[in-house]
């Protein structure tokens, strides 16, 4: 894949001159560069190198750290926990006293803080040869251990930044770009993993997904988003493989036939998103051919680019614009562009190569021979291995235990490839990998070598196969661990998934380590999303429950939060809930109909003793997260000494707007859309009130005074602010205060119910911030009181 | 040779019973005391679910720390990833010094049973497949200067080197010798 030339080659030559002129020539070959020369396409190569000479430049102070932290983020460098120098230890917060000083790589992120590295992987391609690069980079600059996203992209965590241009190059040299992984850009983009040998597809989408790559990389239309542009391909509506409904553009293979002859084309939708506040995709056109494929994505880059919010981060994805405008106006607009739209011929070059594109099968499908079957294989190849459509070859899934896989695995599983499936290897959404185009005859020994190399683990795709986000462990957003909860889970499951029930063991679990839904809890069966609540001054890590959620039918429903669990109860929450779906369930019937039919009141009363803390004293194990033995933080800045037992009156309330909330998804479930909108907004009156008595205990319960109260205190004044979401919680109320809807669908009515749960959590996290500085306040005093409202 | 990024590895004797997941605790006790000298020590990760990976690790700008298990073998390993000054010799000693100080911590921490390292048999790693490739040719150019601080460290007795030779894997250099001291004494040598 390669991208158009970049603009600057000139300004670069100026820079490099000045900036290296005082340095001289090593010996020749003693670089990657030096090494690489003429392997790399010269266009990608002189790419790194100004990215090289920018780091140079930052370093010098000639860039400003705002324009270099967008830079790296565009060629996927980003940032991790406690990249900002503090870190709290269990004990205290401490400093982390980099050599570097006070030098930065972007506002508060330390220049020698180990970063994480992004690599795409466009639909999940990859060769064993590239595997063998991706495994040597992980060893030399990162920790040994690569990570699959649920972008089908790779991690490689703990990374110097000084690193980064020859780990580039290297993956250059591999035909690998990091370019657009990250930053106001078009992402990854996603394809079913089996596209090409599924049984449902009417077509092979990847050529597709290979063309727009290709296309949208670096293209000048795509260059001036207000938030990043996610794309996803899916050969069929009914299965998840694509996850179409939660993408900015996601496209389902469709033919028709005309005039005898069978047309190729695309079910198109846009502006679906998770996030903090997801929202489903709209249909754009129920059949857009072929050859309108690439231009109406970059009509759809113009229109984004040109219309899109710029300023308020929060409200900067398409999702926000297709709201707004409505799909008929977007739809409008879009076609309006794309007949303006100079002709450009690669819109259809590839065309002509589409139907001729197939993967190079390694070997002769044979059907696989019942007496070479080694011990476990029944249960893998049962859970693990999808009969292609293609007579005698199956797609042989490798699980990988939270998206992991080591150096050595990685190219252990390269030399598997090589010798049963050739160059068929791709990524998954789910975090695995998949072998494509094996023999059946040659599964039982594939199973052996993968059970020599540890990846053979059965279970891909059912409950033991969890998805989860970072958290904690490395993410700068992550309040609680998913990473975590997911391996106590695992480890709790794995024991018996054998004895499970066949309709939980297919059940999918995904966890977020926030509100973000990086971890995808709103389309699990069972999803969680980090958040923290305090007791007696003391925080504790929690998990909002998530349930309603439809992974198949490409993400088909979205689920909501149910409410609050301390972490160290999810495991119990989750065999309370599962042992009564196999009890109660009617034959057949799925766990969202299940849960629908139970009713989410009912189903909450059945929850309420798990969604108590004990005190400290009485089991400290609760106010530490799941594999971190710190006392639990957020934002590791926190302090929670105080030993006082007041139960404070902004907890009520902001208990009773979590009521509210809860109320309110139960009318949403009962397609009560007007009670739904007016509860949810009660919820956010609730929390600000509660917030507001904090200061001004006699606040009335008029919403124009309660709104205008908590502008002026808590809002102008930036008290509210989340430190990496700024205010847009506090926008969710004031836009719904201002604009109640005007037609209650339950589209709104979800949007609310989800705005409002985060505007809750939002003040949770607010009244924590001013009970810690009034601990210390009175600390610093001398006084021993707890926080208290005045 | 202008080798830096060296890594050392002493493996677990086979007395030693450990349970990675107890790591987690001892290494973040590490950062909150600061124990390890000249480190900036910035956070422990946890990778025991990934078979022959780094197992606990912590992580420290100038070099990392785990309980690895990558080439099959569980042991402590050190990589260093910032360079040092002075001549191969002298950057082999700071490097094996902190390693035989980390395995001497972890041989005394209570938390963690008794766990003994074993002296007769490590590994030097380089971590550089530019400037040090898994050849025949780098292995001799490493050879002598590797010797000269394998004599001191081992005080006379005798050892020998072997290359492993598994394509794409890093240049590794087995040590194997008669030495039965502990990692205590080594120390003392190199200080």
């Amino acid at each position: 894949m390669r991208p158009p030339k970049p603009a600057g080659s000139l300004l670069r030559a100026f820079l490099l001159i000045a900036i290296f002129a005082a340095d001289p020539g090593e010996s020749e070959m003693s670089t990657w560069k030096d090494q690489l020369a003429g392997q790399i396409d010269p266009a990608w190569a002189e790419e790194i190198d100004v990215f090289e000479t920018q780091i140079e430049q930052r370093r010098q102070g000639k860039l400003d750290e705002k324009i270099f932290a967008e830079t790296r983020l565009r060629r996927g460098v980003y940032g991790q926990r406690y990249d900002n120098g503090q870190r709290h230890d269990g004990i205290r917060a401490q400093e982390i006293s980099y050599p570097s000083g006070s030098l930065t790589k972007g506002p508060e992120t330390a220049w020698d803080a180990p970063g994480m590295q992004r690599i795409k992987i466009p639909f999940g391609g990859v060769t064993p040869d590239q595997m063998d690069v991706l495994a040597d980079l992980a060893e030399e600059y990162s920790d040994s251990v690569l990570h699959v996203t649920t972008r089908q992209d790779f991690q490689l965590h703990f990374v110097h930044i000084d690193d980064t241009p020859d780990l580039m190059r290297r993956l250059a040299a591999a035909e690998i770009t990091t370019r657009e992984a990250c930053g106001n850009s078009v992402r990854n983009v996603t394809a079913c993993p089996l596209a090409g040998v599924c049984r449902d597809e009417p077509f092979d989408v990847t050529p597709y997904a290979i063309a727009i790559s290709r296309f949208l990389l670096g293209h000048p239309d795509a260059q001036d988003f207000g938030r990043k542009f996610k794309i996803a391909f899916s050969g069929c509506r009914e299965h998840a493989c694509g996850l179409v409904s939660m993408h900015d553009m996601g496209l389902i293979a469709v033919t028709k036939n005309e005039n005898g002859q069978e047309k190729r084309g695309f079910e198109c939708y846009v502006g679906g998103g998770l996030g903090a506040v997801p929202h489903q995709a709209k249909l754009f056109d129920s059949f857009l051919p072929e050859e309108e494929l690439l231009p109406t994505a970059q009509a759809i880059a113009r229109v984004f680019a040109r219309l899109g919010e710029k300023d308020i981060r929060s409200r900067a994805r398409i999702k926000f614009l297709v709201a707004n405008l409505g799909i008929d106006e977007f739809r409008r607009l879009v076609l309006e562009e794309r007949e303006i739209l100079s002709e450009d011929e690669r819109w259809t070059a590839y065309l002509s190569d589409v139907r001729d594109y197939n993967e190079r099968t390694l070997r002769e499908g044979k059907g696989v021979n019942p007496a070479a079957r080694p011990e476990g294989f029944q249960e893998w190849y049962k859970t693990n291995v999808y009969h292609q459509r293609q007579d005698d070859y199956g797609v042989a899934t490798i699980t990988l235990p939270l998206g992991d896989l080591s150096a050595w695995q990685m190219r252990e599983l390269a030399e598997l490839a090589r010798r049963f499936a050739g160059e068929n290897v791709r990524t998954t959404v789910e975090q695995n990998f998949v072998l494509r185009w094996v023999s059946q005859s040659d599964l039982p020994d594939l199973y052996q070598e993968l059970e020599r190399v540890g990846l053979n683990e059965p279970g891909a795709g059912s409950i033991l196969d969890i998805t989860a986000c970072p958290g904690t462990d490395t993410c700068k957003l992550g309040i609680a661990s998913s990473l975590g909860l997911a391996g106590e889970i695992r480890t709790r499951l794995a024991g018996k998934f054998m004895e499970m029930d066949e309709a939980v063991r297919n059940l999918r679990i995904k966890i977020s380590g926030c509100f973000n839904s990086c971890g995808q809890h709103h389309i699990a069966d069972i999803g969680f999303y980090g958040t923290s609540r305090t007791f007696s001054s003391r925080k504790v890590p929690h998990f909002q429950l998530v349930l309603g959620g439809k992974w198949t039918e490409n993400a088909g429903s979205y689920g909501l939060a149910m409410g609050s669990v301390p972490a160290k109860r999810i495991p119990e929450v989750l065999e309370r809930i599962t042992e009564r779906y196999v009890k109660e369930r009617a034959k057949g019937q799925s766990f969202q109909d299940f849960i629908r039919d139970i009713g989410k009141l009912e189903l909450r009363d059945s929850l309420e003793d798990l969604m108590t803390v004990p005190a400290y004293e009485e089991d400290a194990t609760f106010y530490s997260d799941w594999g971190d033995p710190r006392e639990f933080t957020l934002g590791d800045m926190g302090i929670g000494e105080c030993a006082g037992e007041v139960v404070s009156l902004v907890d009520f309330d902001l208990a009773a707007a979590e009521r509210l909330v809860f109320e309110a998804q139960v009318k949403l479930d009962e397609e009560a859309y007007p009670e739904a909108d007016e509860l949810a907004y009660g919820a956010m009156l609730q929390s600000a009130r509660a917030l507001i008595k904090t200061e001004f205990l006699d606040v009335a319960d008029d919403p124009d005074i309660v709104v205008e109260e908590f502008r002026k205190r808590f809002y102008d004044t930036e008290i509210f602010h989340n430190r990496f979401a700024g205010g847009k919680f506090a926008d969710y109320l004031f836009r719904r205060h201002k604009s109640p809807p005007r037609e209650h669908t339950r589209d709104h009515a979800h949007t609310l119910v989800e705005e409002s749960q985060l505007f809750i959590e939002a003040a949770h996290a607010c009244w924590e911030r001013i009970a810690q500085h009034q601990v210390a306040a009175a600390s610093a005093s001398g006084s021993t009181a707890g926080p208290s409202v005045q | 040779m202008e080798l830096q990024r060296l890594g050392v590895k002493f493996f677990l004797h086979q007395s030693s019973q450990l349970e990675l997941d107890d790591l987690v605790p001892v290494f973040h006790s590490w950062i909150q005391k600061k124990v390890v000298g000249d480190h900036i020590l910035v956070d422990v990760h946890n990778y025991s679910h990934v078979p022959r990976g780094p197992g606990i690790l912590l992580v420290a700008h100038e070099g990392n720390f785990s309980m690895d298990s990558g080439d099959g073998r569980l042991g402590l390993f050190y990589y260093r990833k910032q360079p040092l000054e002075g001549s191969l010799e002298s950057r082999l000693g700071h490097i094996f010094e902190t390693t035989l100080q980390a395995a001497r911590l972890l041989e005394e921490e209570s938390r963690l049973g008794q766990l003994h390292f074993k002296t007769d048999e490590f590994l030097l790693v380089a971590n550089d497949r530019l400037k040090a490739p898994n050849t025949q040719e780098v292995f001799e150019q490493l050879k002598p200067g590797l010797s000269v601080f394998l004599r001191r460290l081992l005080d006379g007795d005798d050892f020998t080197l072997s290359r492993q030779e598994e394509p794409g894997e890093r240049l590794t250099v087995q040590v194997s010798t008669g030495c039965s001291d502990d990692a205590e004494k080594l120390l003392a040598r190199l200080s």
